[in-house]
């Protein structure tokens, strides 16, 4: 029989039916977090990742070709919420990857902490991203800055945090809502705005408007 | 030149070229927390000095490495746990309750409609009569088809003649709807004990529905307390403040102090007005009580009441 998934572009993903779904290798085979499909093969377990609750995996599906993300990665997750994507990412990195996981909301962090315990790459931080003295001292550097906060100010907290924990040469992956910075002005308008401030900073190396996945939603990815 | 630096795994000293030279592990998070002490020991012992935010960035790279993430993981595992144990207070406990409270009344009203469908097939007057739900729920729970007649004033009824345990299971579910109200009642109890420590301003002014719907809300006391006055008037009307900024609608008057009896009792014209005074006083409310200020609820109430008759 001819294997169904194959790797994907994308480092750490694999895809099946021609890129319609996407697939990461689970790391603790046997258990899935959020009730996603599983397909085994080769004595491998694949879990699905969808695109309509991950802005990451619509990115993918999009076409983005470089994420950035590699195995033995460290990442700064600004917004983990329950982990849904981080526990893919989780995935991605492997068990020597780490993912600092960094979210101001005490009812999210504590699915966090159950998914943590079982995902021991991934580490709950109940902080503000918008302050990174709050948690300048429990986290590392990282080689990927990975924001997905839905405030105002989301641009100029990714600045200000690949600033301090971007390692240079690393990639950035900022997912942006437009209807929270301004619910008025037409998205399009917003994300040009917001990729010309980034690019002032860092080269932006791709940028994608997530529809049909994400309504108003963009995502940009810069490297340092 | 050497530099301190300071995080959860320990305090540790780095010379000019940013190196690790000594340090002192932390063995739990309350050593962490206490870290002024092995500070002052490293920086007497190396005359080191805080490492300036401009090389903050090049100490952070150095624990990018594998030996740390155990350290990691373990510690910060611990704090946030410890830190989530802590943020519960009082405004979860409210939201909470008046969440709840909101649910039992809407499952109150469905099975008080199927209570009244299926009792009417037995006694179908009782139900036109009677319109207050919870009124008709204790009259089937407590009295006999003969009795309600009696009660009501008709002779005859157009409702069957069902047999003892037909009819029982109608009663049980009426037991049920009472036990329902009960408990709302204990909960708006329970919002009272803790509204009255906690915001009295707050429960003197709005009341306890409309007080910790308020809460609700405005997810704290802390932020309700940080919100202007325009911003509480419209809570709960975000649907049509966003259709008035996006289409040019009519703006809204009043979210959900509408509801208040002072905005009730004013007149047509004066509703927008009155919805905007109370607003106001509602902001002071959650103001003083955020900064634990005086009692000054009752002024206010009483100046709204003389304003809005």
């Amino acid at each position: 029989m001819r294997s169904k998934i194959k790797a994907h572009k994308v480092f750490e993903i694999y895809e099946e039916d021609r890129g319609r779904r996407l697939f990461t290798k689970n790391i603790l085979p046997g258990k899935t977090h959020f009730d996603e499909r599983i397909i085994k093969e080769n004595n491998q377990e694949y879990r699905e990742f969808d695109p309509r609750r991950s802005k990451l995996a619509a990115m993918i599906m999009k076409g983005c070709t470089n994420a950035g993300i590699r195995k033995n990665d460290t990442i700064l997750y600004l917004g983990v919420s329950h982990g849904y994507t981080s526990s893919f990412v989780s995935d991605m990195v492997g068990e020597e990857g780490l993912i600092f996981g960094i979210d101001p909301a005490p009812r999210v962090v504590r699915d966090l902490v159950f998914l943590s315990e079982e995902r021991k790459n991934i580490i709950p931080i109940l902080a503000n991203a918008n302050h990174p003295e709050e948690y300048i001292e429990r986290v590392s550097a990282a080689d990927i800055v990975y924001q997905d906060i839905s405030q105002r100010n989301q641009a100029e907290i990714f600045i200000k945090n690949c600033k301090t924990f971007l390692k240079n040469g690393g990639y950035g992956l900022l997912a942006i809502k437009a209807k929270s910075i301004n619910i008025k002005r037409k998205p399009k308008d917003i994300f040009i705005e917001i990729r010309k401030i980034l690019e002032k900073e860092f080269t932006v190396i791709d940028y994608r408007i997530l529809e049909p996945f994400e309504k108003d939603h963009a995502m940009i990815i810069i490297k340092k | 030149m050497k530099y301190l630096f300071t995080n959860i795994i320990g305090s540790f000293v780095l010379d000019g070229k940013l190196k690790i030279v000594d340090s002192t592990l932390f063995k739990n998070v309350e050593e962490h927390k206490n870290k002024e002490k092995s500070e002052k020991q490293l920086k007497q012992k190396h005359k080191a000095e805080q490492l300036p935010n401009e090389k903050l960035h090049q100490a952070l790279l150095l624990f990018k490495d594998k030996q740390y993430h155990q350290e990691f993981y373990k510690k910060n595992l611990q704090l946030t746990k410890q830190s989530i144990k802590e943020s519960v207070n009082e405004d979860n406990l409210i939201v909470q309750a008046i969440s709840n409270i909101n649910e039992l009344d809407k499952i109150n009203n469905i099975l008080t409609k199927r209570l009244r469908e299926w009792y009417s097939l037995y006694l179908p007057e009782l139900s036109e009569e009677i319109q207050s739900h919870e009124k008709y729920v204790e009259l089937v729970a407590t009295k006999t088809k003969e009795e309600l007649m009696k009660e009501i004033g008709t002779k005859e009824t157009m409702g069957a003649d069902l047999d003892k345990p037909y009819v029982d299971e109608m009663i049980l579910l009426a037991k049920q709807i009472i036990n329902n109200y009960q408990l709302r009642k204990e909960h708006e109890k329970y919002l009272e004990l803790i509204m009255k420590r906690y915001c009295p301003n707050l429960l003197e002014l709005a009341g306890i529905t409309i007080g910790a719907k308020l809460m609700e809300l405005g997810k704290s006391l802390k932020h309700l307390a940080m919100l202007p006055a325009s911003t509480i008037q419209l809570l709960g009307a975000e649907k049509a403040l966003f259709r008035h900024i996006k289409t040019g609608s009519r703006s809204p008057k009043h979210g959900i102090i509408i509801n208040h009896s002072i905005v009730q009792k004013a007149k047509r014209n004066e509703k927008g007005k009155a919805a905007r005074m109370l607003a106001d006083k509602l902001s002071i409310c959650a103001k003083l009580d955020y900064f634990k200020g005086e009692f000054k609820a009752k002024e206010y109430k009483k100046e709204l009441e003389e304003n809005f008759r």
